[in-house]
């Protein structure tokens, strides 16, 4: 038998080992049965949650002090327990979007109608710009002028 | 209503024929929903459950698209009932093994809601073919309802609040459901898988997380929810369908060209097989099926065909099989079954023959 590793999401002894390679950076995960098959290991988004799960530095016992979720429920469940953890979580998870998510910042719609504040108006507004090009370069002309009259509206808000 | 009423009514997925259909099944938006100040139900006790699952009823049942629609909930049905629900896509394995869990069901199906699952709320808009836009305004008119109705966890710099953090923001996850039998008999699978999950997308089976690609069935969806407007997260995933759904197409061409009546032949033996067989397993028949789908697709079976096959891919599931023979059985009875059931629905298929040359 060759020497046992532990499962990245919760410390038992992995026998699933996966490697990643996403853009040269190689990441590699070992988890138990349990959590394998509980997250589906063929999973990529399961696979990268676990992978910067177990690599992100944890400051010992932090706890929710809404629900009582701490540390070490969310490192071994992937899950956090009410939205208040994510304020009281914010050392854990600002690292752990940035490996997972493609930014930190909400650019979609708002609750109940999309009503945007003006701050995520002007973030929205210059999100919507950079699309607007995108979509141009690639000659999507219907996407186009959907973020053309999105635009417009984000203009007319903020005026 | 019950299950097996939600089962037999007709809908776009088991009724529908269109050329659309030929490599996009289905095309589906999930939006994940939480209220505020109530704990995820997977940290939730009992009564907290109970408590938002009539929060969130009461919100829907006041929706004139859920009007003589269903309300199902997980504690009254049998596990088979629940693991044909989870076959027909209307609900998820996590809910249907989790606690209080319930869901909505728009009476034409297109349109259900989970509640209790990972998250208070779980949307879902499916509809057959290739119809991305059309799923995105559905889920949107219904996401803006619930926001009036319900106090939902939001917060400006990480939009949405959900349970894991690979949903946070928009809580949008949008799929599409290909048949690409053409890339996988040609072996370049993986290498589009890959090329796939590269850019962010997330290629799965036939039942999503973790399945197998049975029949050559594979689910696409973004991986990705926060940073990223909707419209950028349908327009990447929009654009990636088109591209594989060409590759697709010009995988299928090669093999008529390579194979030709090699492929006819292969067609023919799939064929043979599910008309006469005694005893089908679910792997071997939704393989054959696959062939035959892409037999009616290709002009080797007649197109308006194609409809039954779709049907048996959906109803030879082991749930399906047993719920329509009424009972539980051993899977050397549920394969009995499900050939007799192929083998009565392809009884008046025409033999498979060589396509019309262009």
């Amino acid at each position: 038998m060759g020497k046992t590793v532990p499962c990245s999401v919760c410390g038992a002894t992995a026998t699933v080992h996966l490697t990643q390679i996403v853009q040269g950076q190689v990441t590699k995960v070992h988890l138990c049965e349990g959590c394998a098959e509980k997250g589906g290991a063929g999973d990529p988004a399961v696979f990268q949650l676990a992978g910067a799960l177990s690599q992100s530095e944890v400051p010992p016992s932090l706890a929710c002090p809404n629900c009582g979720l701490n540390d070490a429920d969310f490192r071994k469940r992937g899950r956090l327990g009410c939205p208040a953890c994510w304020t009281a979580f914010a050392s854990i998870l600002d690292p752990l979007l940035g490996k997972v998510q493609r930014g930190a910042q909400h650019l979609g719609r708002g609750p109940a109608g999309g009503v945007l504040s003006a701050d995520q108006a002007k973030l929205r507004l210059e999100a919507a710009r950079r699309e607007m090009s995108e979509a141009v370069a690639s000659e999507d002309y219907e996407a186009a002028a959907r973020l053309r009259d999105l635009i417009r509206t984000l203009e007319g808000q903020l005026a | 209503m019950s299950v097996r009423d939600i089962l037999s009514s007709e809908n776009e997925l088991t009724h529908m024929l269109g050329a659309q259909q030929a490599i996009v099944l289905s095309t589906r938006i999930r939006l994940a929903r939480n209220l505020s100040d109530h704990p995820f139900p997977g940290w939730a006790k009992a009564a907290q459950r109970a408590k938002v699952a009539e929060l969130c009823l009461a919100a829907l049942h006041a929706e004139p698209r859920f009007r003589r629609g269903h309300e199902v909930r997980m504690e009254a049905l049998s596990e088979l009932e629940r693991a044909a629900l989870v076959e027909r896509h209307l609900i998820s394995k996590e809910l249907s093994g989790g606690k209080g869990g319930a869901a909505v069901i728009s009476r034409d199906q297109t349109v259900s809601v989970m509640i209790n699952e990972e998250d208070h709320l779980r949307v879902q808009v499916v509809k057959g073919g290739w119809h991305l836009r059309a799923a995105w305004h559905i889920a949107e008119q219904l996401d803006d309802a619930l926001g009036a109705a319900l106090p939902l966890a939001y917060s400006e710099r990480l939009g949405f609040l959900t349970a894991c953090p690979t949903n946070v923001g928009t809580g949008l996850r949008a799929s599409a459901m290909l048949h690409l039998p053409g890339l996988c008999l040609a072996g370049h699978m993986d290498k589009v898988a890959r090329a796939l999950g590269q850019d962010g997308l997330a290629v799965r089976g036939w039942l999503g997380e973790g399945s197998d690609a049975a029949g050559n069935v594979f689910q696409i969806s973004n991986q990705q929810t926060l940073g990223l407007s909707e419209d950028a997260i349908l327009r990447h995933l929009g654009g990636w369908v088109k591209h594989v759904v060409e590759q697709e197409e010009n995988a299928r061409l090669r093999l008529l060209e390579t194979e030709g009546e090699k492929f006819v032949d292969r067609v023919a033996r799939a064929f043979g097989t599910l008309r006469h067989a005694r005893l089908l397993t679910s792997g071997e028949s939704m393989l054959n099926l696959s062939l035959l789908r892409l037999a009616c697709d290709l002009g080797i079976l007649p197109e308006a065909r194609r409809a039954t096959v779709d049907r048996l891919m959906i109803e030879g599931q082991p749930a399906h099989v047993q719920l329509r023979a009424g009972m539980e059985l051993d899977s050397d009875a549920r394969d009995a079954r499900r050939a007799v059931v192929t083998r009565e629905a392809l009884a008046d298929f025409p033999e498979p023959s060589s396509p019309p040359t262009a």
